[in-house]
């Protein structure tokens, strides 16, 4: 009666993708897991095959190759401040990284994962019985968006914080599949719909995390939210400036994807505001009102450029 | 399954494990290793941290197969041989450790930390431990401990001299002391209902309703009895008999029979041979619903419902008022008119739960003496009584043991439905049924702080007198009544102090609603009105333009008097309490004197001692306690009384030791088991202390006489030349100087052991009219609280830098348990003030989790000021009374007082949440032109 389930440990990223293939519609890869067993505990991950990944040495290394540099995706995110090429060039990674979670989690949580973290929605993040009791929404195969009454989009949020200060620091992850592998810039995997957020393919594995290290880049990084730890974002940004004078605005937790705001140190900042403002689908699904998100990104980027003086 | 080879603090296993087991079951289940504890399972809360490979894992979200040849450390490995690790030392020895259900975590989490950062600062210590959530230390004294102990590691000649000072064995009343449990709680092997392995036993799962007001038309279980290990299935027409905490609410069934009143309530049970099986079980089961139309407001229920279905067949008019209580002293209207500046305000509070760490779970079994339920309660006595009534059978055939606790604060406080299921459920299979509730299934059980909305009105003469106070309130009870009568008053009985208001009226209506039921949380139905009381008091002063203090100062009550409703005041500390936090804090240098943004403020209150009258109206002493020495000198006491963290057995123990003159290792407590040990009504309106300490001290009392008589017979003198102390039995003289142990070789001669009692019973108290028993106590407990925070002008988001708190407990009779208390109030106060609420969409509560549900971490804790004010109640045991609850209450007014300091906003809505804050301020923002100078 009760579905047979497996857990297995893959040892190389082929051998991962492998099985992958063999449970094609009931697997998750998991790295730290700790958001993937939260979804599982609530019937949001109802995957029954588990490839752990956690064993993959071959995603736990940083190195620099050219212009980049190469953070293994399965790299912890409490240890990404012990690495000096980070902490030298990325400190706002280090930032956006210290402010996932507790320190536990962090302990666990890998940075692959967290840029892959689910999107999330007060009305889908709820046990089986919850989200029975209200009805199913978009997310979880129901036909209303609950937080909107609407019927079309899916706004869940967009959840990770790191993937925000990568993002303004114009990051690209390297992608395996069976076919071989790939660079893209990780603003790219995004899609903007709260269902299925990322296009990516499912049994591909994200192996690293680039920068590129000869920007100089100065960032200003924050978080909304109601506790200093444990808690998701109501709203994340970070400014970026390099030595070209490029500026990226990243805005998280606003959106089912990423907003991505580029400018340059002569624009007018009001107008850089403005258009961070007019992208971003906020809605009413967060501790913190629709309105006043709206109104913290404001004040977020206007201090953000007064702390790069810009 | 799939084979699992480990090491767990150092030993070898091989187990068989599920595919996606967690490694906090397999620690707990198969290794039986229970000191590592599920209080979220979802890695929210810190208590299941346990080291894997040397690093700190959350193992209730670790799958166990990640672990496999993997070297586990848990709480109970971390120290060698028979000795305590250091830092569970310093755990004991700081008083960090309470209910102890968060402690394992705590403990692991820290050792990692201090071992990878020796050199360390206390905020570094406070973002470490910010993933651990802790409901009743308010965190100061774990992060006091971990500093100590960090400190030591690097100068390990401080550590010698200031350990030896600190376990120097004193016995006396006044010596702070770790709780006698503090040891089991530190190693892990206090066994919390869930930690108890009872063989064979059977698990229960619910079915919840998804509908919170509808007729349950039909139920089909065929399909979950047929899967295998499926042993029963219950529905609520078997339990079809009524219950509830109080005598006048007996309107809850274990489990819905005709309709659902709220989303979550229980319609059938399962118990099967895994919680797999019954979860899955419940699955299957079919059910048919009618909607009814739904109550979530207060206002909807106040209303006429016309021809619709009431919630309730049983309430009096064609609406959900479950309860008005209205009382009025003196005259309002002439109060008011006296009154030369008046304010009005109305204000509006969310629902609060209780957030113990420790979820519900109970275990029940039945032998030839009947029915035993080991169950995470409060109040062993009243769930004993209704175990009887709801299963028909005698009070003689119920047994009722509540093992460790991990924290109540009101919360495990009435009879629960799942706890009367297992009972029907074990009676049914013939087998132990055993239960533990999910977090969200804690978080809807509720019974947490009613969401409430009232308007206050006060009045003050010119020269700073409170001329009246007349307050309309509305709390929504949910779906049943629990203590909700008893709340309906506190609202506003509880506001006849510790200010003297001779013109004092209230009217409070409790509505049922079709959502989870509200109840008793710590400063039960006060603090609500308390802190619109206190705003209000703050307005007043502004506009006398006088400071708050002054006018507090001005109007508090006396010591040994009466109240406008009659309550004896005997014993009070306010004066002082309120003094202590202005001179601690340099009040009058930062009141109205620091800079925008930046603000103090003010906030006093009162609380009850134990209700002088029991819930159930009978003559039987409010708590009884039995002493038994036998020839070996050990006295043993009985006590029903609950120490569900709050350190009741430790403070018996005290108070026996104290009496007798004789070291606490002499003593042993042997508490709330209600086969065992003689009634007390329970822990809850802070009534242990004053109620079974009293009956304590007259158990001891009686046995000190019973020894000395015996002693004095046999040396012919006289008794009262005898004296008790260290140990020892001696004349005035001297000519007579025997051991404790000698000395009971004389008792006991040629009669064996001796048992003696003692009890309290409350004084007849009160007027003569109806309502005049709400409230009443023998004793009140008093204190103030001063905070000060930095409001950011620009996001309106408030950090709580300081909070200084006074609190006048009568006499410490463990001072080190009452700071605890007196932090952990602070804290939860903090919590319901700054972040806390049970949000709903509709009926269904959203953040049902702690993650959602924002109880305060180390980071949102501040530095906690703690003033022990003494009194010496002179009915009090040793001059003691209550300080578990009533601190609570000053800190959150005071803590908006601070904000309207700051930033000229007065909120009205708690959580005080940054938004509000904002609006306000905006609202107002052209009456600062300059806003350096307010």
């Amino acid at each position: 009666m009760i579905a047979e389930r497996v857990y297995i440990k893959a040892k190389t990223v082929n051998e991962a993708i492998h099985i992958a293939s063999q449970h094609p519609d009931d697997f998750c890869f998991i790295a730290g897991g700790t958001d993937t067993m939260v979804n599982k505990f609530q019937g949001n991950q109802t995957a029954n095959c588990f490839i752990d990944l956690t064993d993959l040495d071959e995603l736990k290394i940083l190195k620099q190759e050219d212009e980049v540099l190469k953070i293994g995706a399965l790299l912890r995110l409490a240890d990404l401040k012990k690495y000096d090429a980070i902490a030298k060039d990325f400190p706002a990674l280090i930032e956006a990284a210290h402010s996932v979670g507790s320190p536990v989690i962090r302990k666990s949580a890998t940075l692959g994962g967290n840029i892959l973290c689910e999107n999330r929605c007060v009305f889908y993040n709820q046990s089986e019985w919850w989200r029975e009791a209200v009805g199913y929404c978009l997310k979880c195969e129901g036909d209303v968006c609950i937080a909107t009454g609407g019927a079309k989009n899916c706004f869940s949020k967009f959840a990770s914080d790191t993937a925000i200060a990568l993002i303004s620091m114009d990051a690209s992850i390297e992608v395996v599949t069976a076919e071989g592998s790939r660079l893209i810039k990780l603003i790219d995997i995004y899609t903007g719909d709260g269902i299925n957020p990322r296009r990516i393919d499912k049994k591909a594995i994200i192996t690293s995390i680039l920068l590129p290290v000869n920007r100089a880049f100065r960032c200003s990084y924050k978080k909304l939210r109601q506790r200093e730890s444990m808690d998701f974002s109501s709203l994340t940004s970070c400014v970026s400036i390099d030595t070209n004078g490029k500026i990226l605005i990243a805005l998280g937790a606003v959106d089912p994807k990423p907003i991505l705001i580029e400018g340059t140190l002569n624009d007018d900042k009001s107008l850089l505001i403005q258009q961070a403002l007019k992208k971003a689908r906020v809605i009413d699904n967060d501790v913190f009102s629709r309105k006043y998100r709206r109104e913290m990104i404001k004040v977020f980027l206007e201090r953000s450029f007064s702390e790069l003086g810009c | 399954m799939k084979q699992l080879k480990l090491t767990i603090n150092g030993k070898q296993f091989e187990l068989l494990v599920g595919e996606h087991e967690m490694l906090s079951s397999v620690i707990r289940e198969k290794a039986m290793l229970t000191g590592t504890k599920i209080g979220c399972e979802q890695g929210s809360c810190g208590a299941c941290t346990v080291l894997v490979n040397h690093e700190p894992v959350l193992s209730c979200i670790t799958p166990a197969l990640r672990c496999d040849a993997a070297d586990i450390l848990t709480i109970e490995g971390i120290a060698s041989d028979n000795n305590l690790h250091k830092l569970q030392t310093k755990f004991i020895e700081k008083g960090a450790i309470q209910c102890g259900f968060c402690t394992p975590g705590m403990v692991m989490t820290s050792l990692d930390f201090v071992n990878n950062n020796p050199n360390t600062t206390v905020h570094e210590i406070k973002e470490a431990l910010s993933g651990n959530l802790c409901r009743c230390t308010g965190y100061k004294k774990i992060v006091e401990a971990v500093a100590e102990y960090s400190m030591e590691q690097l100068t390990p000649t401080i550590n010698q001299a200031q350990s030896n000072n600190l376990v120097r064995e004193q016995h006396t009343i006044g010596t702070p002391r770790p709780y006698i449990d503090a040891k089991k709680k530190a190693q892990g092997v206090a066994e919390y209902t869930d930690d108890i392995k009872i063989k064979n036993a059977l698990h229960c799962k619910f079915l919840k309703s998804i509908y919170a007001h509808a007729k349950i038309e039909s139920i089909d279980i065929s399909e979950a009895e047929k899967l295998k290990g499926v042993r029963y299935v219950c529905l609520g027409r078997e339990l079809p008999i009524k219950f509830g905490v109080l005598p006048i609410s007996q309107d809850e069934t274990a489990m819905a029979i005709d309709k659902t009143r709220y989303l979550g309530e229980i319609v059938a049970a399962v118990a099967a041979d895994t919680e797999e099986i019954a979860e899955q079980a419940c699955k299957l089961i079919k059910i048919k619903y009618t909607p009814l139309k739904e109550y979530f407001t207060i206002e909807s229920s106040l209303n006429d419902i016309g021809s619709e279905e009431k919630i309730h067949a049983h309430t009096r008019q064609n609406n959900n008022i479950h309860k008005k209580a209205e009382l009025r002293f003196g005259d309002q209207q002439q109060g008011l008119a006296n009154a030369d500046i008046r304010a009005k305000l109305s204000f509006e509070f969310e629902g609060i739960s209780h957030g113990f760490t420790e979820p519900h779970a109970a275990i029940a079994y039945w032998d030839e003496s009947g029915l035993t339920l080991i169950s995470a309660t409060q109040v062993p006595h009243y769930l004993h009584r209704a175990l009887a009534k709801t299963l028909e059978i005698p009070l003689t055939k119920v047994r009722v043991i509540k093992p460790f606790v991990g924290g109540g604060f009101g919360g495990k406080g009435d009879p629960f439905p799942h706890e009367i299921i297992i009972a029907h459920l074990a009676r049914k299979t013939g087998k132990p049924v055993r239960v533990r509730l999910s977090r969200e299934e804690v978080f809807i059980t509720n019974h947490g702080r009613h969401p409430s909305k009232m308007t206050v009105e006060m009045g003050v003469s010119k020269d700073g007198t409170i001329k009246v106070l007349d307050a309309d309130i509305a709390i929504d009870g949910g779906a049943y009544g629990s203590f909700g009568v008893v709340t309906s008053y506190y609202n506003g009985v509880l506001l006849q102090a510790p200010y003297k208001i001779d013109n004092l009226g209230f009217r409070t209506h409790r509505v049922y609603t079709n959502k989870p039921q509200c109840g008793a949380m710590r400063g039960h139905g006060a603090v609500n009105s308390r802190f619109a009381v206190e705003s209000l008091i703050d307005d007043l002063a502004e506009k006398l333009n006088m400071d708050p203090c002054e006018l507090r100062l001005n109007n508090f009550l006396s010591s040994n008097t009466l109240t406008v409703g009659q309550y004896r005041i005997t014993s009070n500390g306010s004066r002082e309490s309120l003094h202590a936090v202005m001179q601690q804090s340099d009040w009058k240098n930062k009141y109205r004197k620091l800079p925008f943004g930046h603000g103090i403020g003010v906030g006093c209150g009162f609380f009850i001692s134990g209700s002088a009258l029991p819930i159930i109206w009978n003559e039987l002493p409010q708590s009884t306690v039995h002493l038994k020495v036998d020839f070996d000198g050990r006295v043993v006491i009985t006590s029903g009384a609950s120490d569900i963290g709050q350190g009741s057995d430790t403070m018996l123990a005290i108070i026996v030791s104290e009496v007798l003159g004789i070291s606490m290792e002499k003593i042993f407590v042997l508490a709330a088991d209600t086969l065992l040990t003689p009634v007390d009504l329970g822990s809850y309106s802070s009534r242990v202390t004053f109620m079974a300490g009293n009956a304590a001290k007259d158990a001891a009392e009686n046995l000190k006489k019973e020894l000395l008589k015996s002693i004095a017979q046999k040396n012919n003198i006289n008794e009262a030349e005898l004296n008790l102390s260290d140990d020892r039995i001696f004349s005035n003289d001297r000519s007579i100087d025997i051991s404790w142990e000698q000395g009971i070789e004389i008792l006991t001669a040629k009669r064996g052991a001796v048992s003696v009692s003692g009890k309290y019973i409350s004084p007849k108290l009160g007027g003569d009219f109806k309502g005049a028993g709400a409230g009443l106590s023998p004793s009140y407990s008093f204190g103030a609280c001063i905070a000060e925070v930095k409001v950011d002008t620009r996001t309106g988001i408030v950090k709580l830098l300081n909070v200084w708190g006074a609190h006048d407990c009568g006499k410490a009779i463990n001072p080190l348990a009452v700071e605890g208390q007196l932090e952990g109030s602070w804290h939860m106060g903090i919590g319901q003030t700054m972040s806390e609420q049970m949000k709903y969409y509709g009926g269904l509560l959203l953040n049902n989790n702690f993650l959602d549900y924002k109880i305060p971490t180390t980071l949102e804790t501040p530095d906690f000021y703690t003033n022990i004010i003494e009194s010496h109640d002179p009915e009090g045991p040793f001059g003691a009374k209550e300080c578990g609850e009533g601190a609570l209450h000053p800190v959150m007014p005071a803590i908006a007082n601070a904000i309207y300091d700051a930033v000229r906003v007065r909120i009205h809505k708690l959580p005080i949440n940054a938004e509000d804050i904002l609006r306000e301020m905006s609202k107002i923002q052209t009456e600062f032109s300059d806003p350096i100078h307010k």
